[in-house]
């Protein structure tokens, strides 16, 4: 009784005592980049997870990741074989990828076959051998693989509650011996609510492949994650010669910072084009240039940038459609030097339009340019092009992930410009065939005009969000110097954004450019 | 491989006890059975002996009377079909070990191959672990001739 009362007496006060006692649960790197972020941080050690899915989905490759990058001789990694990938293909398959380590094997991972066990006995001399071979070594991580195979023969003769009993000896004994650890397993999402397995796990990494007309496409998911915050929702990943690498929806952007309160004005390198806009384009907006092919987009695009280098500010274009080379030598021909900045690392220009391109990687390969150069402009030329590189499955997202991407990145102050191919309507000015203004701070739209037996080109300031712009429809051409805006126009017109307009005034000025004598 | 494998073998000859009295080259299978039923199960290295046997046999002809039991050892080899003397059962364990390792080779690759013959072998020197030191002043001799 005495001892209690002293107990009582020692309490301290509420906030105290509770932040004394909270439990601070360490995490594990994954090896695997963009999960951890996914993870809420990583994964927690000494946690029972685990890895789910179909066949070919990157169950095995994931737990590889995760043991080559966490096993060291002090804290080893024992890994329990059974019935599915023998170890000798294991062993030749993954060390293709860039993470195996030769030299952890043996010392700091160690592969053991539980397949004799499993295929003549019960799992009481599993669960014996896992014990033995764990007191012996030590690990810090414990991988079965496959743990289906593992239940699958006892399913057939154990019953429900002897199953649930292992599964939760197992869990008892892991975790007691300070191990984290993963089961990797074939299952469907029908097994999740009677297998017990999903109740008793602390983490289920669901990865799935999707084929989807030509294209195959491979998500995850973390169903469940005890103790900590992990992004929900499903996240693109690809297997490449470096394993896993995962996309989360949020695109690593949760912790970036927002830009400040004052911005600036940025020139797009035409001083006319800068008037209209109220001062230049606000640092930081998104600008929509919306206009059909070979109304000048790119060549707008191309002196945005240029514009920027000149004021010491590094830039990326990434390219859908056009080769960066080509891109280069176009604006060279405008008297724009894009070589030079890209050798000094001030511009990078990506081409983006491999298979099968999700929306949340191509946009990590743009968020790592940015972060190579340290960007302050980014042109994507064009969203109808970023759209079609993808693979059928992910156009759905894909105004989502823009969505996400563009905020994200204005937010902390990038300014970006984007081009979008529209057709001319000749009773109308659509801005784009798909909603994606709403995007945007700022809408430039170009298109043709008929007049006095030419096609000519006109602009027009649509939206400015941070401020007043010139609402007058001006006329330009594109010379050797790139876009050039054209000054008011004495004579006058109307239904110019019909495609066809009317003279409302006289005649007075020359065509821009001269139309062929008769 | 052969200067690999008969490397092995005396190395093994020189710390084992028994050596003398069977033939050499099932003390190194023996001394490997144990590693390897623990990397791959007991199934998988009686998969890898056997094929290790088809393709000694057609070098070595009376191999054909050796048996892989179910644990993963050989058997017969000490009382083949027709008598057999003993520098060509030398031999013959060479050209079987020769085989495993390069089996060994061709799916895992030289480095992992290495390492497991390292952990078995601890003791071995690290410039007998090199496959391709036999081969190098056979090479030599070669040329020499």
């Amino acid at each position: 009784m005495k001892k209690q009362n002293a107990a009582v007496n020692r309490k301290a006060p509420a906030s105290a005592a509770s932040e004394s006692a909270k439990v601070r649960i360490r995490q594990l790197p994954s090896g695997v980049r963009g999960l951890d972020e996914i993870l809420g941080g990583g994964i927690p050690e000494f946690s029972f997870n685990v890895i789910a899915g179909t066949p070919g989905c990157g169950k095995t490759t994931l737990a590889h990741q995760i043991v080559f990058t966490n096993a060291t001789r002090a804290k080893p990694a024992l890994y329990f074989t059974v019935l599915g990938e023998p170890a000798m293909k294991m062993l030749r398959y993954q060390q293709q990828y860039s993470f195996f380590d030769e030299s952890k094997l043996g010392r700091a991972i160690r592969f053991v076959n539980l397949a004799d066990i499993v295929m003549d006995q019960d799992l009481n001399a599993v669960l014996e051998e896992i014990i033995r071979q764990v007191t012996t070594i030590n690990p810090a991580i414990v991988v079965v693989d496959s743990f289906r195979t593992v239940v699958r023969k006892a399913m057939n003769s154990a019953s429900e509650l002897e199953m649930q009993s292992f599964i939760q000896r197992l869990s008892q004994f892991l975790t007691g011996w300070e191990a984290t650890t993963f089961l990797v397993g074939e299952y469907v999402e029908d097994e999740i609510r009677d297998n017990p397995l999903f109740t008793i796990a602390d983490g289920l990494f669901w990865v799935w492949q999707v084929t989807e007309r030509n294209s195959v496409v491979r998500k995850m998911q973390i169903m469940k994650l005890r103790g900590q915050a992990s992004v929900p929702g499903l996240h693109t990943i690809r297997i490449s010669d470096d394993g896993l690498q995962a996309f989360s929806r949020t695109l690593g952007m949760t912790g970036r910072k927002t830009k400040a309160g004052r911005r600036r004005r940025l020139s797009m390198g035409i001083p006319e084009l800068d008037k209209m806009m109220g001062g230049g384009i606000l640092e930081g907006d998104s600008l929509l240039v919306a206009g059909p092919s070979g109304t000048g987009k790119s060549a707008l695009a191309t002196q945005f940038i240029a514009e920027g280098l000149r004021q010491g500010e590094a830039a990326v274009v990434a390219l859908f459609e056009e080769r960066p080379d080509g891109y280069t030598t176009r604006a060279g021909n405008f008297g724009l030097d894009l070589k030079k900045p890209q050798d000094t690392g001030k511009l990078e220009v990506l081409y983006l339009r491999p298979l099968d391109l999700s929306v949340d990687e191509t946009m990590q390969a743009i968020l790592d340019a940015i972060e190579r150069v340290g960007a302050k402009r980014l042109v994507i030329d064009s969203l109808v092009g970023f759209e079609m590189a993808l693979a059928p499955g992910f156009r759905a997202d894909f105004r989502e992930s823009l969505y996400r991407m563009i905020g994200a990145l204005t937010r902390a102050g990038v300014t970006i410009l984007s081009t979008v191919e529209v057709e001319d309507s000749f009773n109308a000015m659509p801005f784009s065939h798909y909603a994606i203004s709403f995007l945007t701070d700022d809408i430039l739209r170009m298109r043709y005009v008929e007049i006095d037996g030419q096609l000519r080109k006109i602009m027009v300031v649509i939206k400015m969000r941070g401020g007043n712009h010139s609402k007058d429809i001006r006329e330009y051409i594109i010379t050797d110097k790139g876009v050039v805006v054209i000054g008011p126009r004495q004579t006058d017109y109307t239904g110019l954004t019909t495609g066809i307009p009317t003279r409302v005034g006289r005649r007075e000025e020359p065509a821009p450019e001269p139309r062929e004598k008769k | 491989m052969r200067d690999f494998a008969a490397r092995l073998i005396a190395h093994e000859s020189g710390i084992s006890s028994d050596a003398g009295n069977g033939v050499p080259a099932f003390f190194v299978f023996e001394k490997l059975r144990p590693h390897m039923a623990t990397l791959m199960g007991n199934g998988g290295y009686r998969a890898l002996l056997m094929r290790t046997l088809a393709l000694s046999v057609g070098e070595v002809p009376f191999l054909s009377s050796v048996r892989v039991s179910v644990e993963g050892t050989m058997e017969g080899l000490d009382h083949p079909d027709s008598p057999v003397d003993r520098a060509a059962l030398l031999d013959a364990g060479v050209i079987l070990l020769a085989h495993l390792i390069a089996l060994l080779v061709a799916f895992i690759g030289e480095r992992l191959t290495l390492q497991i013959v390292h952990e078995v072998w601890p003791k071995l020197a690290a410039k007998q672990l090199n496959f391709s030191i036999g081969d190098k002043e056979n090479e030599k001799t070669k040329r020499r001739r």
